[in-house]
């Protein structure tokens, strides 16, 4: 993860997206290989290295008999960075009402009032576990507008199965599927490189041998559809050429990120299903 | 100021779109040369994107002549800068061949494809006037 980044960790619920995250914060402990943030291993990360990281989970304990203003004046000591100007805006950007018991309030309260914790301390590194879950979309919007403020301040490292939540803001994009790492790269390089594509062939009896970067392939007659997976401006005509496709049609349209992510998901199940064979 | 309305669409690159919107209001003239640009800041924050994409943005819009940086002021628009004839040509060839693919395709008429362009092209030139004036100067 480059410093100064958005980095999206996405995948479908029980990828191991949560597990990283764990391991990263050490609360879990690798049982094989390691972790490394700020320079230093995971399972030594010291009061000072952690002062500089912020972190909310969805199913982060908060101490609900405190109030928030409570439970901030509580946190402030911790944390030599911690900006009491700061403090208040983000405290009047969320509405949030601190001098309620944090068992009063609601889940979206609750995750704003996780999310002030951890801005106002000027964190180097936010880590962010499935934030978005269980937010409307006002909510939402509030809490992407804290993270925004302060973007171009910190690291963010955001686990999401929402990829709608995270395509006009990560920089970078991980992808989880069970357990295995399918890609880690810019979102650039990413949406540049997936698209959707139409082919009207001349005749519909032209077998297509497709390479295995051409994901999701569908054909019906002369019409062959499918997502390619390594796509560059002047290189299709070129590549179609090699294979000998002779076409009366062709389509190019860019795709969203769920259908770069369920094209890739679907190609890891075939694959995996082909070394079965 | 539509350019911080804009509705990002899903699927098309963040980038690609934003440089679009940008463009079509240098040429309209919704900023006029010598206008202040929105900040880093305010573009990220009222278009939701991250800080690093709305420098990069600013940055390939000042490379691309659109926008001037000047030191304590801040961004300003530039006048428009003139593409190079060829590149004009090629430009225009290239989109205009897509235009005709896709009427065909629709089956529109020529006559509606040139109402059609007619018509945009009023929506986006109030100062249509005074670009030719540039334009003819520049050449």
């Amino acid at each position: 993860m480059a410093a100064g980044s958005a980095f999206a960790l996405v995948g479908a619920n029980g990828a191991g997206k949560t597990t990283t995250i764990k391991l990263l914060m050490n609360i879990l402990q690798p049982d094989r290989g390691s972790a490394t943030i700020f320079g230093v291993d995971s399972r030594r990360l010291s009061p000072r290295e952690l002062a500089k990281i912020g972190y909310v989970s969805e199913n982060q304990k908060l101490p609900s008999a405190l109030t928030l203003n409570e439970y901030l004046a509580y946190l402030r000591p911790f944390y030599p960075t911690w900006d009491k100007d700061l403090e208040r805006t983000v405290l009047k950007l969320f509405r949030l009402p601190a001098d309620r018991k944090i068992s009063q309030l609601s889940h979206g309260n609750r995750m704003k009032a996780a999310l002030s914790c951890a801005l106002c301390y000027h964190p180097q590194l936010l880590v962010l576990d499935e934030p978005f879950n269980g937010l409307d979309p006002l909510i939402r919007d509030e809490f992407m507008d804290g993270i925004l403020r302060q973007a171009d301040q910190m690291t963010v490292f955001i686990s999401t199965h929402d990829l709608a939540d995270i395509e006009t803001f990560a920089t970078d994009i991980a992808f989880l599927n069970e357990g295995q790492l399918l890609f880690q790269e810019s979102m650039e390089s990413l949406m540049g490189r997936f698209r959707s594509i139409c082919i009207t062939l001349d005749d519909d009896a032209t077998p297509i041998n497709a390479p295995p970067h051409w994901l999701n392939i569908r054909r019906s007659g002369s019409v062959v559809a499918f997502t390619h997976s390594r796509f560059k401006n002047d290189d299709l005509a070129e590549e179609l050429a090699a294979m000998g496709v002779v076409y009366r049609h062709l389509d190019v349209e860019s795709v969203n990120l769920r259908t770069v992510f369920t094209s890739s998901a679907r190609a890891a199940v075939e694959m995996a299903q082909g070394d079965c064979k | 100021m539509s350019l911080l309305k804009l509705k990002l669409k899903p699927g098309e690159p963040i980038f690609d779109q934003i440089v679009f919107a940008a463009t079509k209001a240098f040429v309209s003239g919704e900023y006029a040369s010598g206008q202040a640009f929105p900040s880093v800041r305010t573009l990220a924050a009222e278009l939701r994107i991250h800080p690093n994409t709305a420098q990069k943005i600013i940055q390939h819009l000042i490379r691309e002549g659109f926008l001037e940086a000047l030191p304590g002021v801040g961004t300003v628009v530039s006048d428009l800068p003139a593409a190079p004839p060829g590149n004009r040509r090629k430009l225009l060839k290239d989109q205009v061949t897509a235009l005709v693919v896709e009427a065909l395709r629709i089956g529109a008429s020529s006559s509606e494809v040139h109402s059609a362009i007619d018509e945009t092209w009023q929506d986006l030139s109030p100062i249509e006037e005074i670009q030719r004036e540039t334009l003819a100067k520049n050449r």
